[in-house]
């Protein structure tokens, strides 16, 4: 392709070549060359030598404009072909700039503070809303056929439960084991390397079991709720739900909401028992504990107030994850792009309310162990 | 104009999305056993006149009464009755993706009457075989074409036979020979069962064959409103450009 060239006839520049995508740089390069050697107020540009021009050409020509305007130079076209005269017309794209709003003004400080307020509350009604919608048919749900999916709590039990066993047992393992050996270690200096049983078995079930379950499910089964719902929102299969007289909360979340709340505390009690068995791993290998004086020693380091702690924690782990998926999913507008950004969102909110939820239910509990005493 | 034989009825109509209003003042009616056709250009608000008519979107001001009941004032369960006498035939199907075809034909009657599995197999097997469906019974939404997954929400909307069928550009993007062919189903159920039909559609060969009555959109305002005989003859440019160019 031939390079189009900008050059002086007498007093007026004159274009040769073609006015395309290609030539585009070059042009505005040599264009501002000749414009910076140019002194008069008026300058007159010979088109009639462009041998083709498209959509970039037409803003080139204006971007030419425009920028010797900035110098004080008025460019005029003269002798301009029918075809580019015809492409300036249709590609100028004047006719829809003239209602194209200017750029936004930038907010005042408290005009921010006014919209992050109101879209604070915005999130929280809708979340409350969320919250006691789905509090209300799951417990409707227990006596009333009528907007459930049959099958549907076995199907999600399944989903939630059995599939993520693998997982959160061989990551319990881990934890056990690694738990065990870093104690292990510290515990030997001082001859007390069977308390290792106690600090594991304490530490699983109040803290570790719960917790690392609730990651593992809210990394698996939240994300998958909220890709879930938000793709039915983007679909319209949730509008379709509503036209047939079904709450699509009713229909679509609640059945994840019980198989959720039946299987985190089975995955959390699993947790516990496969963490405690990785460090017993060690306490044979390492220590040189035997079973039984390890099994003695994890039972009677354990009370039923231990186990009940780590249950009810696992539950609120269940809700949260649970509702904080089902408002992400619910809450996308748009197309597949918002679904991935919801899904990320319901991620990280859902371990961050987890972990905060673990530190609040950690200071009741253990404030209510000390009033105790 | 006796007002009872409007199935479907809608006065100053005023709604839009945040602070962008797309509904001007709107009213409408659908006469019964009659197909009603909303049309016009793209972004005229036709899709959110239709999503107002099931109360996916609450207005910002007006009425819209379905057979005779004002359903801006219903309560949820008042207005679960009404919908279940109607039937919803989105834009692009919104078949349930986790469920076979089947299965979604079957949600309306499983949820909203007691007959038992078999029966309701049976129904969901005519339905298929009306839409000539019967053959993808046991598919997936993804497994279908865009013109299997229309059909498919067709058999599901009209699975509990309502009176009210209500559909979003049925034909859009379909063949010539399969949008007749759903163009002659919804003619029979205007004829067979009574059905009285409103459509969102701006496929003027569609609207010829089956139109009864228009509603004509125009930026959000009704340019138009009344049997499609004398829309063509009406004299208003924006209708007849749609009718000549379409």
């Amino acid at each position: 392709m031939k390079e189009t060239q900008i050059t002086w006839t007498g007093m007026d520049l004159a274009i040769e070549g073609e006015l395309t995508i290609p030539m585009v740089s070059l042009v505005l390069k040599q264009a501002g060359q000749l414009l910076e050697l140019h002194a008069q107020p008026d300058l007159s540009v010979d088109l009639s030598r462009v041998e083709k021009i498209d959509t970039a050409g037409v803003v080139l020509l204006e971007t030419l404009k425009n920028s010797a305007a900035a110098k004080n130079i008025r460019l005029h076209w003269t002798r301009i072909p029918a075809f580019v005269d015809q492409a300036m017309t249709t590609f100028s794209g004047k006719k829809d700039s003239k209602g194209t709003p200017g750029p936004p003004r930038e907010a005042s400080v408290l005009a921010r503070m006014g919209n992050f307020a109101y879209d604070v509350g915005h999130h929280l009604h809708d979340l409350f809303y969320l919250i006691a919608d789905t509090f209300y048919y799951s417990v409707q749900n227990l006596t009333k056929r009528h907007g459930q999916r049959k099958g549907e709590f076995t199907n999600q039990l399944v989903l939630i439960g059995m599939n993520a066993f693998p997982i959160v047992g061989l990551v319990s393992f881990l934890i056990g084991l690694i738990l065990a050996l870093q104690s292990a270690a510290q515990l030997r200096q001082f001859g007390a390397a069977i308390y290792v049983a106690d600090l594991i078995a304490i530490s699983m079930t109040r803290e570790m079991g719960p917790i690392m379950t609730a990651i593992m499910l809210a990394g698996r089964s939240g994300s998958a709720i909220t890709s879930e719902i938000a793709t039915m929102v983007v679909t319209e299969e949730t509008d379709a739900l509503k036209s047939m007289a079904l709450n699509p909360v009713q229909y679509v979340l609640v059945p994840k909401f019980y198989a959720m709340t039946v299987a985190m505390p089975l995955l959390t009690i699993l947790s516990v028992i496969i963490g405690i068995l990785g460090a017993f791993v060690i306490g044979l290998t390492y220590l040189e504990i035997g079973l039984e004086p390890f099994y003695n020693q994890v039972v009677s380091a354990l009370f039923l107030k231990d186990i009940i702690t780590g249950l009810v924690k696992s539950v609120v782990f269940a809700w949260l994850i649970v509702i904080l998926g089902a408002y992400h999913g619910f809450r996308v507008r748009g197309g597949a792009a918002e679904v991935g950004k919801a899904t990320t969102a319901s991620v990280v909110s859902s371990i961050f309310a987890v972990i905060f939820a673990d530190s609040i239910l950690g200071l009741i509990f253990y404030l209510g162990q000390t009033i105790d005493i | 104009m006796n007002e009872s034989r409007h199935i479907v009825e809608v006065s100053d109509l005023t709604s839009g999305y945040e602070d962008i209003r797309v509904l001007d003042n709107v009213s409408i009616h659908a006469p019964s056993n009659q197909i009603t056709i909303i049309l016009g250009s793209s972004g005229c608000g036709k899709t959110t006149l239709l999503k107002h008519l099931i109360r996916l979107l609450q207005p910002w001001s007006g009425s819209i009464r379905l057979f005779g009941q004002e359903i801006t004032e219903l309560d949820e369960p008042e207005f679960n009755t009404i919908l279940r006498k109607i039937g919803v035939m989105f834009q692009n199907g919104a078949l349930l993706g986790s469920m076979s075809v089947a299965e979604n034909v079957s949600i309306p009657l499983e949820q909203h009457t007691d007959l038992n599995d078999e029966i309701i197999r049976k129904l969901v097997e005519i339905k298929l075989d009306l839409v000539e469906l019967g053959h993808a019974i046991d598919r997936y939404p993804s497994e279908l074409s865009g013109g299997m997954r229309k059909r498919a929400a067709l058999a599901r909307a009209i699975a509990l036979d309502p009176p009210l069928l209500f559909g979003d550009e049925p034909s859009a993007g379909l063949d010539p020979v399969t949008s007749a062919g759903l163009d002659e189903l919804i003619l029979k159920m205007r004829d067979q069962l009574g059905m009285t039909v409103v459509l969102v559609s701006h496929e003027v060969a569609s609207i010829k064959r089956i139109a009864d009555h228009v509603i004509f959109l125009d930026r959000g305002k009704v340019l138009f409103c009344g049997p499609l005989k004398e829309a063509r003859s009406a004299g208003i440019q924006k209708v007849d450009d749609f009718f000549s160019k379409g």
